[in-house]
């Protein structure tokens, strides 16, 4: 392992599960740390806190939403949380509690590995880029511009606002709640259908096919996504 | 009490007026025989008064027609017979003859006055009859209101419209605790045991107190029935809803054994494979990706028999927000490719459909299952295609295949539980089951149309809503 290596601390308490996630994770060259409870989880961080944290939502002494809580007191930690289909509503709850994504059992390891680049990478980058570039999109966060295909498309302010919220977190998924209040400001966070609409119309100017959108993701429920790769 | 008073007055009135008429006819007949007592001897004059008892017999009944008789000899004797304007009787013939008229006036008055009663008593009973008639009607129209059937409520408003109806009016029902109080009408209570309830008769109907109550005790056991009716026919329900319950546990349960194990059994069988000493690299990948995609499935099938359980015990609870159903349809089209591979889906959406209050995640699961139900059944090459609009207060998405249909027998049963088609498909059988589960749960409907040979078209249609305030 070497010197460099990011630590990744996974949470959960299915012995089978973290045996599968120690090798995925340490075969894409993580240093790998487990804990089972949510008492331990919490020791760990508390005496080195990680990189990035893999946290299962249904843990023996309480729920993987109060960890969020708890870690979010002290710790911008990446935290990636593990749902289940039927989980729903906790899901959300830890998005709200401060989780940077989560991914729904059963995965597949590039899933994770995917989710889990973007969250670190978001870290390494705090400001942002002055361009980014997404498949044949090219959007310039400076200039305030995007391009697809190197024609210059038109977007509204508010348009290009939650355009430039998703790019700075590209791959990671950006809730309702955050980009509401990000664009908005305070006070929005629960106006979702001011999302629709602007999503409809942006959609409309930015893929090349609307209704199966390449860039612009859905993450039904919970928010919107930039993808990373087309 | 004052019905009793005025009961008095009105016979001493009678009294006056049949007393009145016996003197005025003694006077009459007395007239009549001092007119004729020259022409007849005196005693058969006396058939003169024999028509006036005849005629009180007939007129006022035995007593007065006595009293005729008495006041007729009376009369006789101190008008016209011997010696004059005296009550005594100087010969002995006469003394016959006023016995004689006496006692024919008590007989003929006897005779007359059973005539007029018998004349009476089959009045009453014609009027008894009608009465009879009249209420057998009314009965018999309430008792096939609750014979008909149908819910409580309703046979309760077919008893009452019927009883208005068979009474021209007179007559209605008054299901409350209270009695009404309607100036004038007549009310009696009915004799419900389950429901309190008034009889009540408009005011100048006439219909009186004992017509009522006659008629109340039928009705109030008829409308006992009709509960009764009702109870038995809800605990059926209850039986049959537990009944269907059971075969669809046990359907469940046998299919999660057989639906389980399969894939189970293809893991355990590919894990034992990759442990064989000697393994080529595309063995290996062949062992891996049954592994793979049987863990799919099975992770899957758990997945609908969650959401299957949740709808069957009606625990859905929608997470309702404003949804774009284009958006929708979109993400399950995406996630539904990434798990069978690019088949062609066709969009044919407009823009800008009314957003709908629904719950995303489970709109999503339900475009997903139409989606690979259609893809499943569609012949390899032919697009799906996906449609919709607004029209009739509601916003509608189809979702349409070129499969083979599916024939009108079996249409009411694809939404049922562990219904597959025939065609050896691979697929849980919950699908159709949880898009109207999830479907019904959030508010909207979704029918089926399906042409055999030609392919089948399911449509998710919502109300459509009063969309929020426009974006600032």
């Amino acid at each position: 392992m070497s010197p460099s290596a990011q630590r990744v601390l996974v949470v959960d308490d299915e012995p089978q599960i973290v045996r599968g996630l120690k090798v995925i994770l340490r075969d894409a060259g993580y240093e790998v740390e487990a804990a089972e409870t949510k008492e331990e989880a919490l020791n760990r961080v508390s005496a080195r806190t990680p990189d990035a944290m893999v946290l299962d939502l249904v843990l023996p002494d309480g729920s993987g939403v109060e960890v969020c809580k708890q870690v979010r007191g002290w710790s911008s930690l990446p935290i990636v949380v593990l749902s289940a289909v039927g989980d729903e509503r906790e899901k959300v709850r830890a998005l709200d509690a401060g989780a940077d994504d989560y991914v729904t059992k059963p995965f597949g390891p590039e899933e994770l590995l995917a989710r889990l680049r973007a969250v670190l990478r978001r870290r390494g980058e705090e400001d942002g880029d002055a361009q980014v570039v997404v498949g044949e999109l090219e959007i310039d966060l400076a200039g305030r511009t995007v391009r697809r295909d190197g024609l210059e498309i038109h977007l509204t302010p508010i348009e290009f606002d939650l355009l430039r919220v998703l790019a700075n977190h590209r791959g990671k998924l950006v809730t309702h709640r955050q980009l509401l209040h990000e664009v908005w400001g305070p006070g929005y966070e629960s106006e979702t259908h001011y999302l629709r609409v602007h999503f409809a119309h942006m959609r409309a100017k930015l893929e090349p096919e609307p209704s199966q959108p390449r860039y612009l993701i859905t993450e039904p429920g919970v928010g919107y996504r930039l993808r990373e790769q087309s | 009490m004052p019905a009793n008073g005025e009961e008095i007055q009105v016979r001493r009135r009678r009294i006056a007026v049949t007393a009145a008429e016996v003197l005025g006819t003694v006077a009459l007949a007395t007239g009549a025989v001092a007119v004729l007592d020259q022409e007849a001897p005196i005693t058969g004059l006396g058939v003169i008064y024999m028509l006036a008892v005849l005629l009180m017999a007939i007129r006022r009944g035995e007593i007065a027609a006595l009293a005729t008789a008495v006041l007729s000899v009376l009369s006789l004797n101190f008008f016209f017979i011997e010696p004059v304007h005296r009550l005594t009787i100087s010969e002995s013939e006469n003394v016959v003859a006023l016995v004689v008229l006496l006692i024919a006036a008590v007989v003929i008055g006897r005779l007359a006055a059973t005539a007029r009663e018998r004349a009476s008593e089959a009045e009453q009973r014609a009027r008894l009859a009608s009465a009879r008639e009249r209420d057998a009607t009314i009965l018999a129209e309430a008792a096939s209101s609750v014979l008909a059937g149908g819910d409580l409520e309703r046979q309760l408003d077919a008893i009452a419209a019927g009883l208005e109806a068979s009474s021209d009016s007179a007559l209605r029902v008054e299901l409350s605790a209270a009695p009404p109080q309607q100036p004038g009408e007549v009310v009696v209570p009915l004799a419900s045991r389950r429901q309190p309830g008034w009889l009540c008769a408009v005011a100048g109907s006439g219909w009186s107190r004992e017509d009522l109550e006659r008629l109340a005790e039928p009705l109030g056991r008829l409308i006992d029935v009709a509960h009764e009716g009702e109870r038995v026919s809800s605990r059926a329900a209850e039986a049959e809803a537990t009944r269907r319950a059971d075969v669809a546990k046990t359907a469940l349960l046998h299919a999660i054994s057989h639906d389980l194990r399969s894939p189970l059994t293809a893991i355990t069988t590919a894990a034992g494979g990759l442990r064989a000493e000697r393994l080529s690299d595309r063995d290996r990948d062949e062992m891996l990706s049954v592994i793979d995609d049987e863990s799919d499935r099975l992770a899957r099938l758990v997945d609908d028999l969650l959401d299957v359980s949740r709808i069957q015990a009606t625990a859905v609870n929608p997470q309702l927000d404003w949804c774009d159903l284009g958006d929708a349809v979109a993400s399950s089209a995406a996630s539904v490719r990434a798990r069978l591979g690019d088949h062609p889906i066709e969009f044919d959406l407009p823009a800008g459909l009314p957003l709908v209050q629904a719950d995303a995640a489970q709109l999503e699961r339900v475009f997903s299952n139409l989606l690979e139900n259609a893809l499943r059944y569609s012949p390899p090459g032919e697009a799906v295609r996906v449609s919709g609009g607004t029209g009739g207060g509601k916003v509608i998405v189809r979702v349409t295949d070129r499969g083979k249909g599916i024939p009108p027998s079996r249409q009411a049963e694809v939404f049922e539980p562990f219904m597959r088609g025939r065609d050896g498909h691979q697929g849980s059988g919950l699908g159709l089951a949880i898009c109207r589960g999830f479907v019904e749960a959030n508010g909207g409907a979704i029918r089926l149309q399906s042409t055999p040979e030609l392919g089948t078209s399911f449509a998710v249609s919502f109300p459509v809503a009063r969309q929020p305030a426009a974006a600032g």
